[in-house]
């Protein structure tokens, strides 16, 4: 019996054919403008208060941020690269939201929207994160209370800009990985051989 | 068990009816839905015990946005709490203003002017429609119709803007404050709300077309969580999932503050056009007719408006002192009764505020609903509830 | 299944007999289609609805809207703040910072030496706009702003004062002339 360490930092780069795609479109990126990359970023919005509603707006008929590419919101992590992070995060919230980033795949980013969000805001209390940034790396933070759906897509239209300048590597390359993590590192018992499993 | 009859069908024994929807008993499972899922508006979590498609149990679990929102009331002066209300109910966040301020001036014996009375009456009930478009837009997602929510959201943006040039902010208002309104509505407000209006109202019966009496839509809300109007009042249901149910109980009717009384409109309730009484729809058509009637009462105030000049603040509206007193004040929130608990201690903040969550009482139902009822009609329940979960958890 | 339920909360649901086109769902469909089609083939329709943001922008009413702060210049071109720290006590979030000192001219006691917004944390509910005897500090219809980090997004003195020079044109100081210090007990402005 192999004891494995569950490790949150690590990135599968080997064992799963999308990344091979992925080095692909990677190449493409290195040697042009990251076209694919930054006109197709799935949101994931993890909306959970005021700001959520202003994300909706974004989403919706007057802003429509189905202009950058970004209208496919995505609840599920692993179809979603870009964590829009919409709302105050309790602290018991915050294994959920770790979790999620965790789930998604590389290259990732994320916006922090808001002011709860991006520092706790005006709830600088025991139960409010202050700031989701002591958790995950935030790549761009958008003031307001809520911002403005314009301030939401200046915040989009700035992760699309360093892509274009190659400034925003992937999570792993940046070597930034999650400064705290909330959950124990837990001890998964993986079986050597199927005949083990049984 | 299986020789239970029931006394009003015996010609049914309740493991027929089971096998009757073609359920095969399997073993039970805990499903786990949210926090952090589409449907459940917000940080809902809901742990539901099914059996095959059957719920037999769901527990809601709270807490995921608790922010102490209380408490911070207890340190803060009122007028400074005005933001934190916003932030309980936001889409529907003059409504929580006005609430805490009607709190506060009915315990000081502020007086408020006019004017102001009739600004906030004006803006409470544009703001019960942006909110109940929100409402309907996101149970039209819900149900897996998109298009319905661009529809509210390109009318509730108009909404916003008249907001947006009365204070300055699209969503956390803070301009229904203690003693009347932070400023007087812009120019040109009147005829500009007044062409909103006659833009809006032909709107609803173009939701109607597109969702209400749509069959895809009814058949998947019609007949689906009942709750009877006993069951309602029981369960201390409170604004349009009370009246979906039947009953005739609005608080704008029944103690009217802010001059509701002079204003002409009647309390939508629901009739089991589509299906039983008290079911989803029901609930989910009082908005609609819930809109109608704010319509109505807009353009009554609008008139008003016109014709009452003056003050539109109290002077010492910031600098109230609080009496060693206390009150409980209810007012009709956009989701049902908003209600502020202050006690005061003779200081300048409040020695306790407690606020009571419409939907915080509303979503104490819904194990009650949703059981044995089908997985796939959670989220029609839910949705039709329309919890907001920065009121539930505070 | 448990039983302690009562007869008369049971309610048995019928289900409504469909018509041959109600079963067919295709002309509800259809119905909900009419309208969208309306809405996608009418171009002026489709132009009033979106806003085309960074090319087009929706036109603000400068005088209320509530955005990034600034700190206004008085007419001889000096901080306006008496470091009075009224805002600080009004804000709700607490995300303003003063650091006040001994002023060098002659028509106020105090001026600001640091004054820092956690533009962040702000929760743009313009209380401190509200609160300012002298109108020093007041919000922006400026709204563009996303940081990369949240040091750069606190705000300074002299990020404040930026702010100004590039709002003033379009939103002018509301009232330029220091008029005295009747909440804060201040001297009179020396002629």
């Amino acid at each position: 019996m192999l004891k494995h360490e569950y490790n949150p930092h690590s990135t599968s780069n080997d064992d799963v054919v999308t990344t091979r795609l992925d080095k692909l479109v990677n190449f493409f990126s290195n040697t042009g403008p990251a076209w694919a990359r930054k006109n197709s970023l799935w949101p994931l919005p993890f909306a959970t208060a005021c700001c959520g509603i202003e994300l909706m707006a974004t989403g919706a008929s007057r802003y429509d941020i189905g202009r950058f590419g970004a209208e496919a919101m995505r609840f599920s992590p692993r179809q979603s690269d870009l964590l829009i992070c919409a709302g105050r995060v309790a602290i018991k919230m915050m294994p959920v939201l770790q979790r999620i980033y965790q789930q998604m795949t590389e290259p990732k980013w994320v916006i922090s929207m808001g002011a709860c969000a991006s520092t706790g805001g005006v709830f600088d209390t025991y139960a409010v994160v202050q700031g989701v940034d002591q958790f995950l790396p935030v790549d761009v933070y958008v003031p307001g209370c809520p911002p403005r759906p314009e301030t939401l897509i200046e915040g989009v239209m700035a992760i699309q800009r360093m892509l274009d300048s190659g400034e925003l590597k992937n999570s792993a390359e940046r070597g930034r990985g999650l400064r705290m993590v909330v959950e124990p590192l837990v001890q998964v018992a993986v079986p050597n051989s199927a005949a083990e499993l049984r | 068990m299986a020789d239970t009859v029931l006394e009003s069908r015996p010609d049914l024994n309740l493991d027929v009816v089971r096998d009757e929807i073609g359920d095969v008993r399997t073993e039970e499972m805990l499903v786990n839905m949210g926090p952090q899922h589409p449907s459940t508006h917000g940080v809902l979590r809901i742990v539901l015990r099914t059996d095959g498609e059957m719920v037999l149990e769901a527990v809601p679990h709270i807490g995921y946005l608790h922010r102490c929102a209380e408490k911070i009331g207890e340190n803060v002066a009122p007028y400074q709490y005005i933001p934190y209300t916003d932030r309980m109910d936001y889409l529907a966040g003059m409504n929580n203003n006005l609430a805490f301020s009607l709190a506060i001036e009915a315990l000081t014996g502020l007086e408020v002017p006019k004017r102001a009375q009739v600004i906030r009456v004006i803006f409470a009930e544009m703001n019960r429609i942006a909110s109940h478009l929100v409402s309907m837009g996101a149970y039209g997602l819900d149900m897996g119709a998109f298009t319905p929510f661009l529809y509210a959201f390109r009318e509730r943006e108009r909404i916003l803007d008249l907001f947006e040039a009365s204070c300055g902010a699209r969503l956390t208002y803070s301009y229904i404050t203690i003693g009347g309104v932070t400023d007087d509505v812009p120019e040109r407000f009147i005829d500009v709300c007044r062409e909103y209006l006659d833009y809006f109202e032909p709107k609803i019966a173009e939701y109607n077309n597109l969702l209400s009496f749509n069959h895809i839509f009814v058949k998947r809300t019609a007949n689906v969580g009942i709750i009877s109007a006993e069951k309602a009042i029981n369960w201390g249901l409170s604004g349009p999932s009370l009246r979906g149910s039947g009953v005739k109980w609005d608080l704008r009717k029944v103690h009217p503050d802010c001059g509701y009384d002079e204003y002409d409109f009647d309390i939508p309730v629901g009739q089991g056009l589509k299906g039983q009484l008290g079911d989803c729809w029901d609930r989910y058509f009082v908005r609609i007719q819930e809109m109608q009637q704010s319509v109505r009462i807009v353009r009554q105030a609008l008139d008003k408006l016109a014709g009452t000049p003056g003050e539109y603040k109290h002077k010492s509206g910031k600098s109230v002192k609080l009496p060693k007193d206390e009150i409980y004040y209810e007012i009709e929130g956009a989701r049902g009764q908003l209600g502020f608990f202050i006690q005061g201690d003779g200081s300048q903040i409040p020695y306790r505020v407690k606020a009571r969550g419409p939907s915080y009482c509303n979503l104490s139902i819904t194990n009650e609903v949703v059981k044995d009822c089908l997985l796939a009609d959670v989220p029609a329940i839910i949705g039709s509830i329309d919890v907001v979960m920065g009121e539930v958890d505070r | 299944m448990s039983l302690d339920w009562k007869q008369t909360d049971i309610v048995f649901v019928d289900q409504p007999a469909l018509g041959a086109a109600e079963r067919l769902y295709l002309p509800q469909i259809w119905g909900g289609m009419k309208t969208t089609l309306r809405h996608m083939f009418k171009k002026a329709l489709r132009d009033r609805t979106v806003v085309q943001y960074p090319e087009q922008e929706r036109p603000l009413r400068v005088e209320i809207y509530r955005g990034v702060h600034r700190l206004n210049r008085d007419e001889d071109g000096r901080v306006a703040c008496v470091a009075c720290f009224m805002c600080e006590t009004a804000c709700p979030a607490h995300c303003i910072h003063i650091e006040g000192a001994e002023s060098p001219w002659a028509d106020r006691e105090k001026y600001p030496i640091k004054f820092d917004i956690d533009e962040l944390r702000c929760i743009y509910c313009g209380m401190c706009e509200e609160a300012c005897p002298v109108d020093a500090i007041e919000l922006t219809p400026e709204f563009k702003l996303v940081g990369k980090s949240r040091e750069e997004m606190i705000f300074d003195k002299e990020k404040l004062l930026m702010v100004y020079e590039q709002t003033k044109n379009l939103k002018p100081r509301k009232d330029p002339a220091i008029t005295g210090y009747p909440e804060t007990g201040h001297r009179d402005r020396v002629p």
